[in-house]
């Protein structure tokens, strides 16, 4: 026990550390951002993680045919989309049980992307890291927050924007209302299948940002096993945060530390279980859903279809 | 009556069906400008689809509507908006969790701008006399101010015709009376059209300047509410000659007659000698958020007593409720039933203890509607075979089935037919002889007329009053006042969860309970009950 709890300690006061469960958080935070939209306006999306696989694997193909890392992220954005684009008409317009949609959709991806991995076995080059200048010094963050690869940055600006949306356009006010009482919207007016679907576009993009990000700032290949759940990490965190933006922003910090932590165990040379430090988020996940379970107030219509007329 | 100018709104030979039954047939409606127009039925009268109609909420199968005298096709309710109709809707129309201003704007195109608004808000209140905080969250709001929401959200578009559907559902009388002065400034000062949907004579005569009358999806009368008398209109509506003691929840009327006071009923009931079979106490609860739902709730009921619960929706008849189905625990306090105290929140405990239940929401936790009716006849205790091991015996469930069918005369193709395939009163019908076969020593029914018609109110008031005849215990729960008035011997006041006021059925005052409905005169009649 002594032995484990100064590796902590070892752990806690290391910069990568923080640099690698940074990572991992802003991975998980691209997808939770549009994941937390689309459940505002009431669509559990669970193909998020099939978005995500999706995204990885069209950015790598993006990468390999270009060289730009620019190409392989709108790749990935673009598979993102295409991939929700079949849930969101699935679930919102042919009202089809959104869970069954989404979970076939994953599976489908998933087998998609690695029978083309195997195929055409892309490579594509990796993002350099870009060190702002000056933060870049601040002790311990400061390579987490400002030493990362590039793309990495695209989530910062990305957050405040996603929150002025939702929270003060007609827009973002249109799809909370179609995720609280859609039958209210819609004698006022509002389309709210159209708001759903919509929704779930914004989640189907930035988790096409997430899986490319993963891959082009990381690996720079793609592996089977590459998002291998992230997704649904994501839509335990917008659980988590309560429907709150900034809840689930730290849900995804520390969902992704502990993934991090994970990591840097082993590597400053403390030899534990391997596959349980594995399990560590998955279990940390299912523990805070259920303490938290009690006090969060979800959209009152999430996961329930509308269909117009019906009361 | 002659008017120069074409009527602010026209629908003419309006017919719309919904598959088999037809809900509006060939009904003609002229709301003219400066009037409040009462558009009076029965449920089922086919008043609130042919609102669906003008409203753009359903498309009709046949007819023609003039707007302002130019023909209009009104596909959805944004086309209805934009010809100057607007709705107020009494249920699904504001999102809870939003605030004020943020509701009153939803669905609009312009650009969002909080701060104009908010200042929007506050004219429209002022000018009406409407007084709102634009900030506050819908969900904190009791049901008038949120009805003072609909009505900004309606009059913000400055709409030429204003539509209410049964506007006075959740409102305590005052704030009734207050809705129709509005109304009647609306009218006066903008010169609008106001259409008033209702089921209740009352609010009909006091409110209106004309009224149209439905019934089963036609127009039978059309008449100045000036010529008009409640024995008239009753008339109207049901086809025939009624009492309108006996009628008097489905049509909305209060009859306060002097003979009742004599009856003095329940007086028998009230000898110190009874005890109670049911007794609350004390019973306090708060729901997963934190709100209170019961805030020390004590009442009694002894046997062959109706005990009615009156009030606004959401103080606290759904906890209640639930606390006799054990679906809810109480912090603090207690049940007694025949003697015994009951645990709350166990599942089973109250049933098992002679607790009969007749929930508001039959749909949902009263019947399994795509089950049989046998099977939701004896869906509490299904007859066994005799092999054990948990089979059912159908064909005694069959004979037990069909005697019930026929004592509570239920009318289906048989007791295999599908619940849904029952009318709204047939359903009702199958509840109670479910509840009521079980020998109950209580009996909670939570709105048992809600939705019914005429005949199967008074079939379920009356299976009501005979259960209490032969000794039940009733706990009647309600929010329709005119229900509570016609079934009840003894009135309780339900406010924010906890009982503030009581009076007998012979003696009761209408502007007191209607106060204390509105938590008005708690304080009053707090400081009464110190004296």
């Amino acid at each position: 026990m002594g032995e484990f709890l100064s590796a902590v300690g070892d752990v806690l006061s290391s910069e990568s550390t923080y640099l690698s469960g940074w990572r991992f958080a802003c991975a998980l935070a691209f997808v939770a951002l549009g994941e937390w939209v689309a459940e505002r306006a009431g669509t559990i999306n669970v193909s998020v993680e099939g978005a995500m696989l999706a995204g990885a694997f069209a950015a790598v193909v993006g990468g390999d045919l270009t060289g730009s890392i620019w190409v392989g992220l709108l790749f990935a954005v673009v598979a993102g989309l295409l991939v929700v684009m079949i849930q969101a008409h699935l679930s919102h317009n042919l009202t089809v049980n959104q869970f069954v949609v989404g979970l076939t959709i994953n599976i489908l991806v998933a087998g998609t992307a690695s029978y083309l991995n195997s195929s055409l076995s892309p490579a594509s080059p990796k993002a350099h890291v870009f060190e702002v200048p000056g933060l870049v010094e601040i002790p311990v963050l400061g390579p987490a927050l400002f030493g990362q690869p590039w793309p990495l940055y695209l989530l910062y600006p990305l957050i405040p924007i996603m929150w002025w949306v939702v929270y003060r356009t007609r827009w973002g006010l249109e799809v909370r209302a179609a995720g609280e009482n859609p039958q209210a919207a819609d004698v006022s007016s509002v389309n709210v299948n159209a708001r759903r679907r919509q929704a779930i576009y914004v989640a189907g993009i930035t988790s096409g940002l997430g899986g490319g990000y993963l891959l082009l700032g990381w690996i720079g290949r793609f592996e089977d096993a590459i998002v291998g759940g992230q997704g649904f990490i994501a839509i335990a965190a917008v659980y988590f945060g309560g429907w709150t933006l900034r809840g689930t922003m730290f849900g995804c910090l520390l969902f992704g530390s502990v993934n991090s932590f994970r990591i840097s165990l082993p590597g400053i040379g403390y030899q534990i279980n391997s596959e349980m430090l594995s399990a560590l988020p998955y279990v940390l996940t299912i523990l805070v859903l259920a303490i938290f379970s009690k006090r969060i107030r979800e959209p009152q219509s999430l996961a329930q279809p509308f269909v117009r007329g019906l009361r | 009556m002659v008017t120069l100018q074409p009527a602010a709104a026209e629908l003419l030979g309006i017919t719309k069906r919904f598959g088999a039954v037809v809900a509006c047939s060939n009904v003609d409606l002229k709301l003219r400008k400066g009037e409040i127009h009462g558009i009076l039925g029965e449920n089922g009268a086919g008043k609130s689809t042919l609102m669906k109609v003008l409203i753009g909420l359903a498309l009709p199968d046949a007819g023609s509507i003039l707007i302002h005298g130019k023909p209009s096709r009104i596909k959805d309710p944004a086309e209805a908006a934009s010809l100057g109709i607007g709705m107020v809707h009494q249920h699904f129309s504001l999102v809870e969790p939003l605030t004020v201003w943020e509701n009153v704007i939803l669905g609009e195109q312009a650009r969002l701008s909080a701060s104009s608004a908010r200042r929007r808000v506050k004219e429209i209140s002022e000018r009406y006399g409407l007084e709102i905080d634009p900030n506050d969250r819908v969900f904190n709001l009791s049901a008038g101010l949120r009805q003072r929401v609909e009505i900004i959200k309606c009059l913000r578009r400055d709409p030429g015709i204003v539509v209410l559907d049964e506007p006075t559902a959740v409102l305590t009388p005052q704030e009734s009376e207050q809705l129709f002065r509005v109304l009647r400034r609306v009218v006066e000062r903008d010169n609008k059209a106001v259409a008033l949907v209702s089921h209740k004579l009352d609010e009909v005569l006091s409110a209106t300047d004309r009224i149209t009358i439905m019934r089963a999806g036609e127009v039978v009368e059309r008449l100045n509410t000036s010529e008009a008398d409640a024995p008239s209109l009753a008339r109207a509506m049901l086809g025939r000659p009624v009492s309108l003691r006996s009628k008097g929840i489905a049509l909305g009327h209060i009859e306060i007659d002097e003979g009742l006071a004599e009856e003095g009923g329940g007086s028998e009931s009230e000898e110190p000698g009874i005890l109670p079979v049911l007794r609350i106490s004390g019973a306090s609860a708060k729901g997963r958020d934190g709100r209170v739902l019961l805030d020390s709730l004590s009442l009694e009921v002894r046997p062959g007593e109706i005990v009615g619960v009156a009030g606004v929706e959401g103080n606290g008849q759904a906890a209640l409720g639930d606390v006799m189905s054990s679906l809810l625990r109480l912090q603090s306090g207690t049940v007694t039933v025949g003697g015994k105290q009951i645990p709350t929140g166990k599942p089973g405990a109250m049933a098992r203890a002679g607790v009969a239940v007749i929930p508001s929401d039959r749909h949902e936790s009263g019947c399994v509607l795509n089950m049989s009716v046998a099977e939701n006849l004896t869906l509490v205790s299904p007859p066994r075979s005799s092999l054990g091991l948990g089979i059912l015996d159908r064909k005694a469930r069959r004979s037990q089935a069909e005697i019930l069918m026929a004592q509570f005369a239920v009318q289906a193709s048989g007791p295999e037919a599908p619940m849904w395939s029952l009318s709204g009163g047939n359903q009702q019908r199958v509840l109670l002889a479910r509840e009521l076969s079980g020998n109950p020593k209580v009996l909670v029914a939570s709105q048992p007329t809600r939705g019914l018609d005429v005949g199967g109110i008074e079939y379920v008031s009356n299976r009501i009053r005979q259960a209490a005849e032969e000794g039940v215990g009733v706990l009647l729960i309600s929010t329709e006042l005119e229900e509570v008035l016609d079934i009840a011997e003894r009135i309780v006041i339900l406010f924010r969860g906890g009982i503030v006021g009581e009076m007998p059925r012979s003696g009761v005052d209408i502007e007191r309970l209607g106060l204390l409905m509105s938590g008005a005169a708690a304080a009053t009649a707090a400081g009464a009950a110190a004296c």
